[in-house]
């Protein structure tokens, strides 16, 4: 009964090997097919550079918060001009509020703060705030939330 | 095992007698089974049982839209009649599971019952650990109170942290860029359907590996307890205890409700349940990448300890007393960062 097949012993390896990972990469895929269905596509963004009133209706030393095309933000007057800032601190998005005494963005979840130029000077964030550009005409200020 | 005689066994000169499945239940267990701390297992199983029962009544009201979560949970606590019995029962359910679970972990460690056969058994428990606290994270989204909100917010954003798989999980958790209706639903459809059906497998087969695989063998233990009646009547009665401890948890600290989910405001105390402010502590503590990181390979060591503990004490490491050491250090360190979650 010993009879040894030595080269159909390896073709019949290969062959099985090749369905394998034949049947391996087809299963595969369709997997990642099922992953790409539960993983839903971005939303594309639509808006540019949003209108938010006039530059004197932002008061000094006070952050307007506000929401703009999705992105919750936050208009800053200071001596260095407006900045608008995410909300979104950088540590794990939990939403930062303006702290008029100390000057400063903090954030009630790990207390992350971040100095009136956005920068992360204590806590947890690992980096400063997302910034928006803010641009004006005539005396309007625009956001542009394109770069968010 | 294998060396314990068991009188439950009968044998005949022709060999071993077939078994009878009463015999699997009356298997014999060492002696050093009659020791109460080897009845904790039993009481996360009770937990869970209730868990399932009281889980499955609350979705016959409970809502999962951003709309409707936060009044339906207002409406079983405060409407429906016993309803915030229900809610009580599983809500002091999962905390006490989860307490329970590290005391059985905490035991099993401290005896090092994960020594060969065991190494499955801990493997397979670990998992349910996890399970737990992930059925424990999905629950108390859930409630859609401003708690659960920022909460969501805050886990997911952490996931997100993980480096490569991170972003596409976030966003397989969140259903979106944004925690929304959709986060809600998917929590709601894992703390619901996948997680339970997980959680009640790995618990079927880690009760069965357990039976399966027997005990660690303990010097001197002779294999004269029984698991039925004796054991049964321990675990019986640390059950019917516990269901009494329950109801009066409940009755006396029925359970409340937050503030609704405000996306435009974080919740004045963004704390954690209990047994995730040791969690949240440290990534509070530590710099971002470092504090992830050494969870996940605290994780990862926790999972594979009994093969470490195999290593170290083929090198002659006196693993009974570095593990009464380790385990000090760890529930230490996991309490005191509770305590400083509660000052803060």
């Amino acid at each position: 009964m010993a009879i040894i097949h030595d080269d159909a012993g390896r073709r019949r390896f290969l062959s099985q090997a090749v369905m394998g990972f034949g049947l391996l990469f087809g299963m595969g895929t369709l997997a990642l097919r099922f992953v790409q269905f539960l993983v839903p596509r971005p939303k594309p963004r639509r808006y540019d550079a949003v209108l938010i009133g006039a530059e004197s209706k932002v008061p000094l030393g006070e952050a307007l918060s506000m929401e703009l095309g999705g992105h919750k933000i936050m208009v800053l007057r200071s001596d260095e001009g407006v900045a608008a800032f995410s909300r979104r601190c950088t540590d794990l998005g939990c939403l930062v509020s303006w702290s008029k005494e100390r000057e400063e963005f903090v954030c009630p979840c790990h207390q992350g703060r971040f100095d009136k130029t956005g920068k992360n000077i204590a806590g947890p964030p690992p980096r400063p705030l997302d910034r928006f550009d803010v641009v004006k005409r005539g005396g309007q200020l625009y956001v542009n939330i394109q770069n968010g | 095992m294998g060396s314990v005689a068991s009188p439950t066994q009968a044998t005949t000169a022709d060999g071993p007698v077939q078994k009878n499945w009463i015999d699997y239940i009356q298997k014999d267990l060492p002696e050093h089974l009659d020791w109460w701390p080897y009845t904790l297992g039993a009481i996360p199983l009770t937990l869970f049982g209730i868990l399932v029962a009281t889980g499955l009544m609350l979705t016959f009201y409970y809502v999962p839209s951003p709309e409707k979560a936060y009044e339906s949970v207002d409406q079983i606590t405060n409407g429906v009649y016993l309803g915030w019995f229900i809610r009580g029962l599983h809500k002091f359910s999962v905390d006490l599971m989860i307490l329970f679970v590290l005391f059985h972990v905490i035991r099993v460690f401290v005896t090092r019952a994960y020594r060969t056969p065991g190494e499955l058994k801990w493997v397979s428990g670990s998992v349910v650990l996890f399970v737990t606290l992930a059925m424990g994270f999905t629950g108390y989204s859930l409630v859609y109170d401003n708690v659960s909100y920022w909460g969501m917010t805050v886990v997911t954003n952490m996931l997100g942290t993980i480096p490569i798989v991170g972003t596409p999980l976030m966003y397989l958790l969140r259903g979106g860029e944004e925690v929304s209706g959709g986060t809600l639903l998917r929590l709601y459809d894992l703390h619901t359907k996948l997680l339970p059906a997980l959680l009640g497998g790995l618990v079927l087969g880690h009760v069965l590996v357990v039976r399966i695989l027997g005990f660690a063998e303990v010097k001197g233990s002779r294999g004269f307890h029984p698991f039925y009646p004796e054991h049964t009547m321990m675990m019986g009665a640390v059950a019917i205890g516990l269901l009494v401890l329950l109801t009066d948890l409940v009755m006396i600290f029925p359970p409340g409700l937050g503030p609704p989910a405000n996306p435009q405001e974080v919740a004045s105390d963004v704390s954690p349940p209990w047994y995730f402010s040791a969690a949240y502590m440290w990534i509070t503590l530590l710099p971002a990448p470092l504090s992830l990181w050494s969870l996940l390979g605290g994780a990862g060591l926790f999972v594979v300890y009994p093969f470490v503990d195999r290593m170290l004490s083929q090198r002659g490491w006196p693993m009974a007393v570095v593990n009464a050491l380790v385990g000090t250090v760890a529930v230490g360190v996991f309490a005191g960062l509770m305590l400083l979650d509660l000052w803060m």
